[in-house]
């Protein structure tokens, strides 16, 4: 007789299908009812919106409109390209400093010592109140300064969840891993990274409504280019139809970003899935 | 002839003001169960932790097979009361993961996985995810990726404490058949007189802050054994009233 013939039987069947929380994967009535909010609102402003303001609460149809015009001569996509240019940029150099930065400072004493003052401090004070600065500092209105503020506005979540993870490791997992002498690369690779990934995604998460912002509030303050300018430039003639269209694009940047971030997610991370 | 493996002369531990043991001594010898009891608080998770070089003692020494222990060995392994699985690896990896620091080549780590895995029953969850498992699977789990290493020194910290009675007594059953096919020198820490009583051929009973050695009882129940044979045999209601005797003394001193 083998070991396992004894028993083991009525342990298997009590097997756990993760159904905890389920209420947080979308079933097809959820979406009906996100849908159908939106077409509600939409609806309302439609209708009632004109009768309020006339000038500012012009109705959907008259943004789709505007989209299509903006996309027939060409603005949008030229606005829209500009700022992905600064988006991309600026995040990426978030993303790689705040993560060689958030993951140094979590594992050594020195290296937290030394950024933290500074990163509290910078993240304390209003972004937006230091983009004049950047500006000048880069003594230029190019996309070097505008990428430098969506970097700024995007590193610090992705910073100091990278070191939150990083500190958070499960003592109990890390007396695991020394009691099966690992070496201190396994050690990165078994425990510490992938016990900070969910932090990480998380910062990264909370990095895109940062990054989007700076990079709308770059284009406001430094040179007047991308999506930020149309914006500006057709409020100014009170053209709100146009107006709107940059900013449901920004919108819907966002909801896509955030989309590939927990599709990222579910790849990297699959053990995750409990959560969900 | 008795060989001592592991050897603990004088250890003293003291986390600040607090002395968890002091000048205890203890000799596990080759191929026994050495179940230590004692009321929680005893220091004897401790002392299992000092045993493989996880924390250092304050005073005396702990060796094994006659050289002092400094840091993990490779031919000592432990289970926790954790579990301590690795929620991002699937059930093989986890198994896997002790065989692969060894630096054993690809081909052993995958015949030692999938031995082990099916020794403790687990054939067919290598691809499931910890927290897909019952506590029990997941304690096999863990028991699996000790054995894969195949110790000489298996260190038990109170492994089946957080199970429910059932699947508790079926895993100490399947405990006791490792130990028949294949003995090894076990060191077992539980607050289980029952556990103790079944599992170990002596039991140190040990005394509540600061910890030191009340007695050393030998288990005089003859292998091989069952929870269900031990439970049954005469000697079992001695052992455990006077287990719990010892106990119930330090209870009142607690």
């Amino acid at each position: 007789m083998t070991f396992h013939e004894v028993g083991v039987e009525v342990e298997q069947a009590r097997v756990v299908v993760p159904t905890r929380s389920g209420w947080r994967r979308l079933r097809p009535g959820d979406w009906a009812v996100r849908i159908g909010t939106i077409a509600l609102l939409l609806g309302v402003w439609e209708l009632f919106g004109p009768s309020l303001n006339k000038l500012i609460l012009r109705p959907p149809s008259d943004i789709v409109r505007a989209f299509f015009e903006l996309l027939g001569n060409g603005e949008l996509q030229e606005a829209l390209g500009q700022s992905l240019r600064e988006l991309v940029g600026g995040f990426a150099i978030a993303l790689v400093l705040g993560l060689v930065l958030g993951i140094a400072s979590g594992r050594w004493r020195f290296v937290y010592n030394a950024t933290d003052p500074l990163v509290s401090a910078l993240y304390s004070v209003p972004s937006v109140a230091l983009v004049p600065l950047i500006a000048v500092a880069f003594k230029s209105f190019g996309d070097p300064p505008r990428i430098a503020t969506v970097a700024l506005f995007a590193i610090f979540p992705i910073l100091i969840n990278a070191q939150q993870g990083v500190r958070n490791v499960d003592r109990q997992l890390l007396e695991v891993a020394r009691s099966f002498n690992t070496s201190e690369r396994r050690l990165w690779t078994d425990v510490i990274v992938p016990s900070a990934t969910p932090y990480v995604l998380a910062g990264v998460r909370l990095a895109i409504g940062r990054g989007l912002i700076g990079m709308i509030v770059a284009e406001f303050f430094i040179g007047l280019v991308g999506l930020g300018y149309l914006i500006i430039s057709y409020e100014n003639v009170f053209r709100i139809d146009r107006m709107f269209v940059p900013v449901i694009v920004v919108a819907t940047m966002g909801i896509l970003l955030m989309g590939f971030v927990q599709w990222v997610e579910g790849r990297v991370a699959p053990w995750l899935k409990r959560d969900q | 002839m008795i060989v001592d493996r592991i050897v603990v002369e004088g250890a003293t531990k003291r986390y600040a003001a607090v002395t968890v043991f002091d000048g205890l001594e203890l000799a596990v010898r080759e191929r026994e169960t050495l179940c230590i009891l004692g009321p929680s608080g005893c220091g004897k998770t401790t002392l299992l932790r000092a045993m493989h070089g996880l924390v250092p003692l304050d005073g005396g020494r702990v060796s094994i097979d006659g050289s002092k222990v400094t840091a993990p060995r490779r031919n000592v392994a432990m289970v926790f009361q954790h579990f301590g699985l690795f929620p991002w690896k699937r059930v093989g990896d986890n198994v896997a993961y002790g065989v692969e620091l060894a630096g054993l080549p690809r081909t052993v780590v995958q015949e030692r996985v999938a031995r082990y895995i099916e020794l403790v029953g687990l054939g067919g969850f290598e691809r499931h995810y910890p927290h897909q498992l019952s506590g029990g699977m997941q304690q096999r789990a863990g028991l699996a990726r000790a054995l894969a290493t195949e110790p000489d020194i298996l260190l038990m910290d109170e492994p089946f404490g957080s199970l429910d009675a059932q699947t508790r007594e079926i895993l100490q059953d399947e405990l006791l058949r490792i130990y028949q096919r294949d003995p090894r020198t076990m060191v077992f820490i539980t607050h289980s007189i029952e556990e103790a009583i079944s599992l170990g051929d002596r039991i140190l009973v040990m005394t509540s802050r600061p910890g030191r050695v009340r007695e050393l009882i030998g288990v005089d129940i003859p292998r091989p054994r069952t929870v269900e044979s031990v439970i049954a045999h005469p000697r079992f209601l001695e052992l455990r009233d006077h287990c719990w005797r010892l106990l119930r003394e330090q209870q009142v001193i607690a």
